[in-house]
């Protein structure tokens, strides 16, 4: 049966030990309802839990405010190895099988490891099974969708549908904003994986975003207000 | 214009006997390519071997004669080379898909592809598959590709279904080059900038090397010897798969400028 030991610190002494049943799930936190307590406000009320999934413990952060790290890597989700380290806020977490305890045997991974394409059929049968939500595709359902409104300098909103969103004088720009030291095409707005991306392009004056003027390129956030020339417009997330 | 620096290596590994990676680095035609083939019998060298020539063959073609362009499907939101990037992936697809339907050897056979291309001011990333490209830019690294994992896909959609799945399914791929007829790559079109530096890899090194670990080592060598010593290290930690890395870096960017807008430009600066 593997224990999960709980310290303050690395170094410091053992504050307590539980046992992990296999078959069993345990949740850390620091409300009283957890099965192990941490009382530290670095601590979300409900931080994290751990799971027995037939062939190994794993371990899930719950959303947790401060993040839950394994082996001082930020972990979402992680299947607990013998010795892994957990740490919430300051404290942390021993994970260790038994002596002579049967562990998940790493070698079974080995075929999946290997790359495969799932039939799509099938995939789409699992999917609907597991997730309510079907109607979007994928990765893509995580995608922001954006837009700009203005808030002075002209009126109106765009959709931030494009990959790529040109802002500037030239009358082929998206978002047209005038003004003399405003450039050509002063600043692109780019749609990535991890969000929109404000870049400044040409022009004497640079783009600002919040009162900050943008040299290469920054992220956008809901709410940032960007500044071209007189316009001023704000982003908002839909 | 944009000036690039670049160096690609691939490795078999140290567990696989043949080398199902591929790539491609031009730097005229400022295209990058890595495909990550898959299906036994060699048939996954053959995916990832026809993935990266057939890019290859239609952005050249493009270059000498424009009027050669043959758009599968213009998609009006994005830029022109974007949609050349677009239409060389489709176009492999096809072809790939094809081959892999009418000889029985190569039935299942799939490549994942990822590319990155240069326009005048700005760079195009586009993927299919799980095989990462990162921009580093202002010592941060960010993700320009999109996962096509079941995971990432379950991750995306409903985090708490995803775990029901299960980590033995973190390398089955929802998208793959040559296992239809089309297929839906992700892209993204962003502006690029003097030294940020783009790598594109095979999950064979980013399975074994973290992207803060990327972060760190790339910067501070030429691409080549970044190249290498990525390598090394994914062969260091097991090298169960094979390994393949692009790093690339913008040298300059020369922007076209009239006359008299170039003199205030410079007065101002």
């Amino acid at each position: 049966m593997p224990t999960l030991t709980l310290k303050f610190k690395k170094d410091s002494s053992k504050i307590k030990e539980y046992r992990l049943e296999r078959g069993q799930s345990i949740t850390i936190g620091r409300r009283e309802s957890n099965d192990i307590v941490i009382e530290n406000l670095a601590v979300s009320g409900h931080h994290a839990k751990i799971d027995w999934t037939g062939s190994g413990f794993l371990l899930t952060d719950l959303k947790s405010k401060n993040g839950t790290f394994v082996n001082d890597q930020l972990a979402i989700s992680h299947w607990l190895k013998q010795a892994d380290v957990i740490t919430i806020g300051k404290h942390i977490i021993e994970f260790a099988y038994g002596k002579e305890e049967a562990q998940p045997d790493e070698k079974e991974d080995d075929a999946m490891g290997e790359t495969m394409v799932m039939d799509t059929g099938k995939y789409r049968s699992m999917l609907a099974k597991n997730v309510s939500n079907t109607g979007s595709q994928g990765a893509a359902a995580n995608e922001p969708m954006g837009m700009v409104t203005f808030l002075s300098g002209n009126q109106g909103d765009v959709d931030l549908t494009k990959k790529l969103t040109k802002i500037g004088k030239n009358a082929s720009s998206d978002i047209v904003v005038s003004g003399l030291t405003v450039g050509q095409t002063a600043a692109t707005i780019s749609k990535r994986p991890d969000g929109y991306y404000l870049s400044y392009v040409g022009g004497i004056s640079k783009p600002k975003v919040n009162g900050e003027s943008v040299k290469d390129s920054v992220p956008l956030k809901q709410f940032d207000v960007i500044e071209i020339g007189s316009a001023k417009m704000q982003l908002i997330h839909k | 214009m944009v000036a690039i620096e670049s160096a690609g290596a691939t490795d078999v590994g140290k567990k696989r006997k043949g080398n199902e990676d591929a790539f491609y680095i031009d730097n005229d035609l400022k295209i990058f390519v890595v495909a990550d083939g898959m299906g036994g019998h060699q048939a996954g060298e053959v995916a990832s071997g026809l993935v990266v020539k057939n890019i290859e063959d239609y952005m050249s073609r493009i270059r000498k004669n424009e009027d050669a362009e043959e758009l599968a499907e213009v998609d009006l939101s994005l830029s022109k080379e974007a949609n050349r990037l677009l239409s060389s992936i489709h176009l492999s697809n096809r072809v790939v898909y094809e081959t892999a339907s009418n000889r029985s050897g190569y039935k299942g056979m799939g490549s994942t592809v990822s590319a990155v291309f240069f326009s005048d001011s700005t760079m195009i990333a586009t993927n299919v598959g799980d095989s990462p490209i990162y921009l580093i830019r202002n010592s941060e690294i960010q993700n320009l590709s999109v996962s096509h994992t079941l995971l990432a896909e379950q991750m995306a959609l409903n985090p708490e279904a995803s775990l029901q799945v299960g980590a033995q399914f973190g390398h089955v791929l929802t998208r793959a080059m040559g296992i239809d007829r089309t297929v839906e790559p992700y892209l993204c079109e962003l502006q690029c900038f003097k030294d940020d530096i783009v790598v594109l890899a095979s999950d064979g090194l980013t399975n074994k090397v973290t992207s803060e670990e990327i972060l760190e080592m790339v910067p501070l060598h030429s691409p080549q010897k970044a190249c290498r010593l990525l390598v090394e290290l994914a062969n260091n930690r097991g090298g169960e798969d094979n390994i393949t890395v692009i790093v690339l870096r913008v040298k300059r960017i020369l922007q076209k400028k009239s006359g008299i807008m170039k003199l205030i430009s410079h007065l101002f600066r």
